[in-house]
């Protein structure tokens, strides 16, 4: 039961990773695969400003999200953008992302250097519920995640940007003819979605304890597996595919080898492409 | 020099080669089939533990079984390196689903990155198969028992050894290549839709070249392993496929040259160059510098330089003189204008033989019918109960509204789509689960509303592509070499020739078809499809962009074609061309046949008119 409390926690996570990075490809059509690196490098930002301008690390946190929401909005402008302005096939693209994981990721190690940190706070006082163990920081992750879900939620459903968004997606041209204004529709969607790459780690790293620059490099195994279950593109999807992915991970790595843990996660994805790559919900035009 | 010096040369020459070797395997994979495949280090990995456990003896027998591996079965070389490219071509038959499938490009190059990512987790934390993360130790090298392996005389041999096999490899993968096999492969790359509507057959292509692009990965591993002597997993991560990658496309994707420089100059370059630089006191600067360099070269040369150093040539083919042959256009430079000045002597081709047809058939008796086709996109029906004859020799028409149906209809006639429900039936056959590929080879061939030309073939590869039964167009052919194949090839060009003159486009024979405007690809694709020697013709909307005159040349050229036992089916906008041309007419309106006859009967029929003349 406590792994699945775990799983709980990592899932929630994972949800709020899972529907930025997803919320990008269906915008912008970019498989981001520098998630990563932008992740960490706003967790990092968040602990800088935790432990020199002390504060907590949840009023920190402002920073990493910050962080997340210029860069990323950056990383389309000024990157991703110009090279699909140039028509080329989406393979170039993810060479570009992983390009710019790269840069991202050891330009953090060049600066802030190999070794772990962890952010100075407690992990708040200990909770049972329902034969779960939680620690204060656990459940605050997991209320996290429920509030920025709902708040994807009603963006989505109720007001004219999340609509907007949702037409850009389902066809950019004719959004773009129907009078949506898609160039800004693409901007707020990298500032959200970077926002939340932000969020996520951010409490990545609270959740993991212990972190250095590299330590988000293999979550994008995670963010791909949640998004293709879920079906690439759909926002709902993916938090319904992160949540599966996350328990499932936790409780595979009770019962079998902690080690081994992102081995579920892989089969889900390979399965997913293999048979179903629009995901469980989609439809075969997404593919 | 001095003897360290001369080891380290040794080194280098090895390293280099082994870099080499990869970067060629890649790139043939990569630069010429158009494969992401960002796996390609665990075959490069699995090649260097097999030829490491096969030259090994029994793990439990040897140094008191320090370390556990598989096999151990203490083989002379250069057996365990026959087995590593072995097992390098065998590892490629798992993926084949990914690549297989029309999956997207990206999506099937993001499987096989997480592949490789999760392998290495797994082989680092399972003890009994490779000794977990510790990897192996005391490989034996190749002849040790013979030669001192620490001689400079052994190192310089080894390095001698790297070297050749690299030079084999680049001839081998260069023969491979410069074939219609090859041919095929850039075409699959530049657009495997339209390859596959041709009659390739994509999935083979792709698992040909994952096999033999593995099978040299494997083999450079062994040389790896044997002159280096351990294997550790840690030196094998996904991150080192990106170094590769960031080596062909600074060399040249689709440039055996190329393949070579970006290997020296990026993953050997990278290694030794950082070798010089003293320590200091945050040990993980310069790796983290490094590896954010191979992201800037990445990013850089994909925008400023992204055919890379030696890009790919162009294949001059024509043996029409430099000079005159293959301008360089600019896309605005040549207007359809021009072609109609040029377009003398269509009338004068003998089409019957330049697309071996048969003696004419006048029977018109049904070749191609559906009987109550449908195709839904999730919930929505495009297409319903579609039930449509078409008769040999027969020029037919298919009209109707944006949107109702005629470029499915004409999709899942071709197998482009599958269908929803409903029976495809060709030539006495029921065809409607037969791939698309099977249906070009049997001589139903389409072609695409939008542009669909192999942009980075000529003009000329373009219509040789199409041309079928070749007996180079198979990796087998491709290697029992140009005798084998040289000749029948050159009939094929000149008969590609002979096309490209009826329709006056023997100027830019030798220019990329991507460089033609608009409807000067439409004419290519049009030959296209006659060279792959259709019995029934399948044109989406082949006028489109064409020169009014023109087209009516080709459609009296489509009638005459048909009068010699050809069939045709034409969706087509332009009102003019059915009336001049196509009998029957079928109207399609909201997925439905509305009516069909000729188009003086359509026109007094009111639905239609309706529905579709006035409208």
């Amino acid at each position: 039961m406590s792994s699945f409390g775990f799983g709980l926690v990592s899932a929630a996570v994972l949800a709020i990773a899972a529907v930025g990075f997803t919320m990008q490809f269906a915008v912008t059509n970019v498989l981001n695969l520098a998630y990563g690196s932008i992740m960490i490098n706003s967790a990092f930002v968040t602990y800088y400003v935790n432990t020199h301008a002390h504060v907590t690390p949840w009023v920190a946190t402002i920073g990493g999200v910050a962080t997340g929401a210029i860069v990323s909005w950056a990383l389309n402008r000024f990157v991703f953008t110009p090279f699909q302005r140039r028509n080329l096939p989406p393979i170039t693209i993810v060479m570009v992302a992983l390009g710019m994981d790269l840069i991202g990721t050891f330009g953090l190690q060049a600066i802030v250097g190999g070794s772990y940190v962890s952010f100075q706070q407690s992990q708040g006082s200990e909770y049972h519920i329902l034969g779960m163990f939680l620690s204060g920081l656990q459940l605050t992750i997991m209320g996290l995640a429920v509030v920025v879900l709902v708040a994807i939620h009603w963006l989505l459903r109720y007001t004219r940007l999340g609509k907007a968004m949702r037409a850009t997606s389902a066809n950019p041209n004719l959004a773009r003819n129907s009078g949506v204004k898609t160039g800004l529709v693409i901007s707020m969607t990298w500032l959200i979605s970077g926002a939340l790459s932000g969020l996520a780690g951010t409490v990545f790293a609270m959740n993991t304890g212990v972190f250095e620059a590299t330590s988000a490099q293999l979550y994008i195994v995670m963010l791909l597996a949640a998004m293709f279950l879920g079906g690439p593109g759909q926002p709902y999807g993916a938090m319904l595919g992160a949540v599966t992915i996350g328990v499932a991970t936790e409780i595979s790595a009770a019962y079998i080898n902690p080690e081994y843990k992102e081995v579920i996660a892989f089969l889900v994805l390979i399965g997913m492409l293999m048979f179903r790559p629009y995901g469980l919900f989609g439809s075969e035009k997404t593919a | 020099m001095p003897t360290a010096d001369a080891f380290y040369l040794a080194t280098i020459i090895v390293y280099g080669a082994v870099d080499a070797m990869a970067c060629l395997a890649l790139n043939v994979e990569f630069g010429f089939a158009g494969l992401s495949n960002f796996g390609f280090i665990i075959f490069q990995s699995i090649g260097a533990y097999v030829a490491a456990v096969l030259s090994m003896p029994n793990w439990a027998s040897s140094n008191g079984g320090f370390q556990q591996y598989i096999l151990g079965w203490h083989l002379a070389w250069p057996l365990p390196w026959i087995g590593a490219a072995i097992a390098g071509g065998l590892l490629a038959l798992p993926f084949v689903f990914l690549v297989g499938k029309r999956l997207r490009g990206d999506f099937a190059a993001v499987g096989l990155l997480v592949s490789a990512v999760l392998l290495n987790v797994l082989v680092k934390n399972y003890m009994p198969l490779f000794n977990g993360d510790a990897g192996i130790s005391i490989v034996p090298a190749p002849l040790q028992s013979l030669w001192n392996p620490q001689s400079l005389g052994y190192q310089f041999a080894y390095g001698g050894l790297a070297v050749v096999l690299t030079i084999a490899t680049y001839f081998l993968l260069k023969r491979v290549t410069e074939s219609p096999f090859g041919r095929s492969l850039r075409a699959m790359r530049d657009n495997d839709i339209v390859a596959d509507s041709l009659g390739k057959n994509i999935r083979g292509q792709r698992t040909s070249m994952m096999v033999l692009g593995g099978a040299i990965a494997g083999l450079s591993g062994a040389v790896l392993v044997g002159f280096i002597n351990l294997w550790a997993p840690g030196a094998w991560g996904y991150a080192e496929t990106i170094v590769l990658f960031a080596a062909i496309i600074v060399g040249g994707a689709g440039n055996h040259k190329g393949a070579v420089l970006g290997a020296i100059l990026v993953p050997l370059g990278f290694e030794e160059v950082t070798r010089f630089i003293p320590p200091l006191s945050n040990p993980t600067l310069v790796p983290a510098l490094e590896w954010v360099a191979i992201g800037l070269l990445i990013v850089l040369f994909l925008w400023f330089r992204p055919n890379g150093i030696l890009p790919e040539r162009r294949r001059i083919l024509s043996g029409l003189p430099s000079g005159a042959a293959a301008p360089v256009l600019t896309g605005s430079d040549t207007t359809d204008a021009d072609v109609l000045v040029k377009l003398g002597n269509i009338e004068q081709i003998d089409f019957r033989q330049l697309l071996r047809l048969g003696e004419p058939v006048n029977d018109h008796r049904v070749i191609l019918s559906t009987h109550n086709l449908t195709k839904s996109f999730s919930g929505v029906t495009v297409v319903q109960d579609v039930s449509i004859e078409v008769h040999q020799g027969r020029l037919t028409g298919l009209i109707g509204p944006n949107g109702a149906g005629k470029s499915t209809t004409l999709a899942m006639l071709a197998g482009t789509l599958p269908s929803s429900g409903g029976t495809i039936t060709y030539d006495g056959r029921d065809i409607t689960s037969m791939p698309s590929n099977l249906r070009a080879r049997a001589g139903l061939v389409r072609t695409f509303q939008l542009a669909s030309e192999f942009k980075k073939l000529t003009v000329l590869e373009n219509l040789v592509s199409a041309i079928p039964n070749q007996s180079g167009d198979s990796l087998r052919g491709a290697l029992r070499g140009k005798r084998f194949w040289g000749a029948e090839d050159r009939a094929n060009i000149e008969r590609a020739m002979e096309m490209l003159e009826g329709f006056g486009l023997t100027q830019y024979a030798d220019a990329y078809a991507g460089s033609l405007s608009g409807g000067q690809r439409r004419l290519v694709e049009i030959m296209r499809a006659l060279l792959a020697e259709p019995k029934v013709l399948l044109l989406d909307e082949p006028m489109a962009g064409v020169h009014p005159n023109l087209a009516h040349k080709i459609g009296e050229q489509l009638v005459t074609m048909c009068q010699a036992g050809m069939t045709v089916l034409m969706v087509e906008h332009e009102l003019s061309i059915m009336d001049a041309f196509c009998d029957p007419v079928i109207v399609l309106a909201e997925g439905k046949v509305l009516a069909q006859g000729t188009m003086a009967e359509l026109r007094l029929k009111e639905e239609v008119v309706e529905a579709y003349l006035v409208g």
